[in-house]
């Protein structure tokens, strides 16, 4: 064995920006993650081109994954066009050659911050959500130690305290966005701040999800068929939100989730958050041969 | 600027991981790995791990990630060559515990798929129930991953049959029918 066998030719760059040690840590994590659903699996978070809390922890699982063969898919708050979105699905392809794309069927990889696509994602689909704070127990309790401490002994009581304080207070659960679910009966997770009404679509979906937090240095995964159930009471039903009755402004959609638009005039109009869904409708009324994919919901209602 | 290629070596990397990653995501089923049992040391392992191994060319190879070579009892990743030894590994792997579930090894053996007692599993990242054989284990071996697998204290298992791999995380029950 001399130094030349162990060494590899000078390159400018990794393929795929991490380098090759980053990457087997971050495949070892994700293969503890996905065989403890829901768990939080602490990694090294390494720099990358952009600022810790832009969805750093979801580009690194992106970048372990990607290959040239890759179609990458990236949203913002459901928007393929914002610059946070634009600019990781820029750096992804430039680091890996890798294909880009807006359309949800034509993605293999879909790194999202907030939001779920509205078509429903197939078996071969990785999902990667982006996570602000991993931790559910961090308003009820900010020492990590004694939360992990109550992760292990399953002593979620506190969580249920918080609804509960909201539905004296309010009247109703307000929790509007990174509603705390029990995974496969055993870890509650933070599933990241998607709406209540993206949350449904990780219980015994189809696809892999892998969520990470790159500032909190936490990466955890739902798998395909797992159970994600989101904290209830048994007589107060978990309820999505009431967009049922919206139209999408530009687009004619409805049924799904909408964004509100407030208006000079004191209204509001509504548009799908959902962007390119958005486009496809806009494009399949002009005439366009436009795919649009079997949908989560169906007139506000989840499909089983 | 022209996209990077990816080196022989991140092509056999990243086909692994995928492989393994799909494998653990969907107990039972089968994915195909680039060359065999040897991609998993090399996508996974390196100066960060301890590792245990029994076979000399194998130890050689983990030697060159630069992986130090432990005993079981002190193992993050096994690679279990020998069927004779693969009861007393697993049962000495470590399982992480509650507080710390992350600490629970991956354990790598080969196994003859597709043959030998039927088995039905479930859990995460199966649809129900998903019915499969899994040959070339010692007696027991099942039993004493029931034992080990305490939920979500528990040992990874990668079956590997040539150039196929097969995936039993802790998440998932085992029935032997």
């Amino acid at each position: 064995m001399t130094l030349a066998t162990l060494t590899r030719p000078w390159a400018a760059m990794s393929y795929g920006f991490l380098d090759a040690s980053a990457k087997r840590e971050m495949r070892r994590k994700i293969i503890k993650a996905i065989a403890v659903p829901g768990c939080q699996m602490p990694y090294a978070s390494r720099e990358v081109p952009i600022a810790r809390g832009w969805g750093t922890g979801g580009l690194q699982v992106t970048l372990t994954l990607i290959k040239p063969a890759s179609v990458v898919k990236v949203i913002d708050q459901g928007a393929d066009d914002s610059v946070n979105a634009a600019s990781i699905r820029r750096f992804l392809s430039r680091v890996s050659g890798a294909a880009e794309t807006w359309d949800t069927l034509e993605a293999t990889i879909l790194q999202s911050r907030h939001r779920i696509p509205e078509e429903r994602l197939r078996d071969d689909q990785v999902l990667v959500l982006q996570v602000p704070n991993p931790e559910p127990l961090r308003p009820v309790q900010p020492n990590m130690s004694i939360a992990r401490q109550m992760h292990a002994d399953a002593d979620y009581g506190r969580l249920w305290l918080v609804l509960y304080e909201q539905m004296v207070r309010s009247g109703r659960i307000v929790q509007g966005a990174a509603y705390p679910s029990l995974v496969n009966g055993r870890h509650v997770m933070t599933p990241s701040p998607i709406p209540r009404w993206d949350v449904p679509k990780l219980h015994m979906a189809h696809h892999l999800t892998l969520l990470s937090a790159g500032r909190e240095k936490r990466l955890y995964a739902v798998p395909p068929f797992t159970r994600v159930e989101p904290l209830v009471f048994s007589d107060v039903p978990y309820q999505v939100e009431d967009h049922a009755g919206l139209t999408c402004h530009r687009s004619g959609l409805s049924g799904v989730f909408m964004n509100e638009i407030p208006q000079d005039s004191g209204g509001s109009v509504f548009e799908a958050s959902d962007s390119n869904l958005g486009i496809k409708a806009i494009r399949q009324a002009e005439g366009e041969a436009t795919k649009i994919g079997p949908m989560w919901y169906e007139n506000g209602e989840l499909r089983p | 600027m022209s996209a990077p290629l990816p080196t022989v070596e991140d092509q056999r990397d990243t086909a692994t991981f995928e492989a393994l990653m799909w494998a653990m995501a969907r107990p039972g089923t089968i994915h195909d790995l680039p060359e065999g049992l040897s991609d998993l040391i090399l996508a996974l392992v390196d100066r960060e791990c301890k590792v245990m191994v029994d076979d000399p060319a194998l130890a050689r190879l983990v030697a060159t990630t630069g992986a130090t070579l432990v005993s079981a009892s002190l193992a993050d990743h096994a690679f279990c060559l020998s069927a004779d030894r693969a009861l007393a590994v697993l049962t000495a792997l470590p399982g992480g515990s509650a507080l710390y579930p992350d600490q629970g090894a991956t354990l790598v053996l080969p196994a003859r798929l597709g043959q030998g007692p039927a088995l039905r599993l479930s859990g995460p990242g199966v649809d129900g129930t998903c019915d499969v054989r899994i040959g070339g284990l010692p007696d027991g071996f099942l039993a004493a991953r029931a034992a080990r697998c305490r939920y979500p204290e528990g040992i990874e298992i990668a079956f590997v049959d040539g150039r196929r791999v097969m995936g039993l995380p802790r998440s998932t029950t085992v029935k032997v029918l």
